[in-house]
């Protein structure tokens, strides 16, 4: 097993590319896959504390969350990309700055 | 901790090696649909990450959910909302800002990783396997409560989602 801090290091970099890709980024389904990478980074870090905490703790509550983060995910995608389809079909755009119409 | 590098070891840096560079390639590759099929390296280097950590249920949901459904629907999206009569610049205008913003963030998150001294098992052997069955007890026992409202909430989303992308009658 890799050590604990090498798994968080390597979550920190998925959360960070993540991140980039969200403030970057100006397409809508673009974003919303950043996202998805953040929240990847976010659940294995839970699975890893999970894991090695097992021995001390004796509860799986890490997976458990994970499972829980996998599963709203989904259904986060599923209505964001809904809205993004329908601001489309309205507005001829899937580029978030283009979709100003709140802005002053 | 160790005595030297192990073969988990090896395998999960090549792995997160897999999973970093196809993350990367999600967020700066100028194809809309090389970032899609990026995205989908990128998730199965997380799957395998999982099995490192002998977590097989996760990585099984994992492969199931965002494998499957949850890139199927993205590709979908990708297609419907491409326009086809220009091509479009694939990073807003504060793109340098994004990413030195994104730096400082991964700058701050390690250097906490770092400075914190971390409680591990004394040896990899202590680690044991989580069951399917410890995870199956856990999900129907003390969290049936929250189990019940994520299916609740999922159809409620799953439904909106419909009514939101479905055409109106009156708008025709």
């Amino acid at each position: 097993m890799p050590p604990l801090e090498h798994i968080l290091v390597v979550n920190a970099v998925l959360f960070a590319i993540g991140a980039m890709g969200v403030l970057t980024r100006r397409n809508a389904v673009l974003i919303l896959l950043s996202v998805e990478l953040m929240l990847n980074a976010v659940s294995l870090n839970m699975v890893a504390f999970a894991v090695y905490g097992h021995v001390d703790f004796g509860n799986i509550t890490g997976i458990v969350f994970a499972f829980f983060i996998i599963v709203i995910a989904a259904a986060e995608v599923a209505l964001a990309l809904g809205i993004v389809v329908r601001t489309f079909r309205n507005r001829a755009t899937a580029n978030v700055d283009e979709v100003n119409l709140l802005k002053w | 901790m160790e005595d030297g590098v192990t073969a988990t070891q090896v395998v999960f840096w090549i792995l997160a090696v897999v999973m970093l560079i196809s993350a990367i390639g999600v967020v700066t590759v100028g194809n809309i649909v090389y970032a899609a099929l990026f995205f989908i390296a990128s998730l199965a280097g997380v799957a395998g990450i999982y099995l490192i950590l002998t977590v097989e249920f996760i990585a099984l949901v994992q492969l199931l959910i965002y494998g499957s459904a949850v890139v199927i629907l993205i590709l979908f999206a990708l297609m419907l909302t491409r326009a086809r009569e220009r091509p479009q610049a694939l990073f807003g205008r504060s793109r340098p800002l994004g990413i030195a913003a994104a730096l400082g963030l991964l700058a701050a998150l390690i250097g906490g990783i770092v400075a914190t001294t971390w409680t591990t098992p004394e040896s990899s052997s202590a680690i044991q396997p989580v069951g399917l069955q410890a995870i199956g007890d856990a999900i129907f026992t003390i969290w049936i409560v929250p189990f019940i409202i994520v299916g609740v909430l999922l159809s409620i989303a799953l439904d909106g989602a419909i009514m939101l992308a479905s055409p109106d009658e009156d708008d025709n």
